[in-house]
């Protein structure tokens, strides 16, 4: 229950920082801001999966998706501090 | 009929101007300045623009400058530069001193200001310093009706974080 919770407050606060930056993006057009941007929504998607997966009648393994996920989102966080 | 000349008249000589300051400055209650700030509209004689919290208003023929304007202020920082250099010119370094924010930061928006004509630069022996090329009423009047929303704010924030980060230019 408590795990439930907490996936659902990352992703909670996943989608302000998304639209945090998609407002930067569209007032500034910065583009280190949409690569936060994509970083924030894949985030939520990465906790979406895992939130999923969580639920017993999700058998399939989602550690490959996830792995994926968050070397995406790490890399979008270096472009954003690297590309101006 | 002479309202409405007048609601126009204030309008032509302070673009920019608030619904409200309107209301205020000529005494007219809310319903019957928005019947006649409709019948304007409709004619095509002002125009209004929300940003923010506000909605500003301006006469015919000043679309352009209106668009520029907006943008130009649409940024907390952008705001407190415009403000600063109402004293006089300064250079880059002398802005990032006086509001404690990074030089990258500072060149960045003045990149931006720049574009949109609101200042000009120029060399000074070795300084280069940034004047105000608008109309400093006209900026005044808008930034003191600005309320930017808490988003507004944060995206603010996150802008400066941004600029801030990497060599100066």
């Amino acid at each position: 229950m408590i795990e439930m919770l907490l996936v659902a407050v990352t992703i909670a606060l996943s989608l302000i920082l998304a639209g945090i930056s998609f407002i930067a993006y569209r007032k500034s057009h910065l583009r280190p801001a949409l690569y936060l941007l994509m970083a924030f929504l894949l985030l939520a998607l990465k906790k979406v999966i895992e939130g999923l997966s969580l639920a017993s009648w999700i058998e399939r393994d989602v550690g490959i998706i996830t792995g994926i996920l968050e070397v995406l989102v790490l890399g979008l966080l270096v472009l954003s501090l690297w590309k101006r | 009929m002479e309202r409405r000349s007048e609601i126009l008249r204030t309008i032509g000589a302070k673009p920019g101007i608030t619904f409200r300051e309107l209301a205020r400055e000529l005494g007219i209650g809310i319903g019957d300045l928005q019947y006649h700030l409709r019948r304007l509209e409709r004619e095509g004689k002002v125009f209004s623009r929300k940003v923010g919290k506000r909605r500003y208003l301006f006469p015919r023929g000043f679309e352009e400058e209106a668009q520029r304007l907006l943008i130009a202020i649409s940024t907390g920082t952008r705001r407190k530069i415009l403000l600063r250099l109402m004293e006089g010119p300064m250079s880059q370094k002398e802005i990032a001193e006086s509001l404690g924010i990074s030089q990258p930061t500072v060149s960045y928006h003045m990149g931006e200001l720049l574009k949109l004509g609101m200042v000009k630069v120029e060399r000074r022996g070795k300084n280069v310093v940034y004047t105000l090329e608008c109309d400093p009423e006209t900026v005044i009047r808008l930034i003191r009706e600005y309320r930017p929303g808490l988003w507004e704010r944060l995206a603010d924030s996150l802008i400066d974080l941004l600029t801030s980060v990497g060599d100066e230019k």
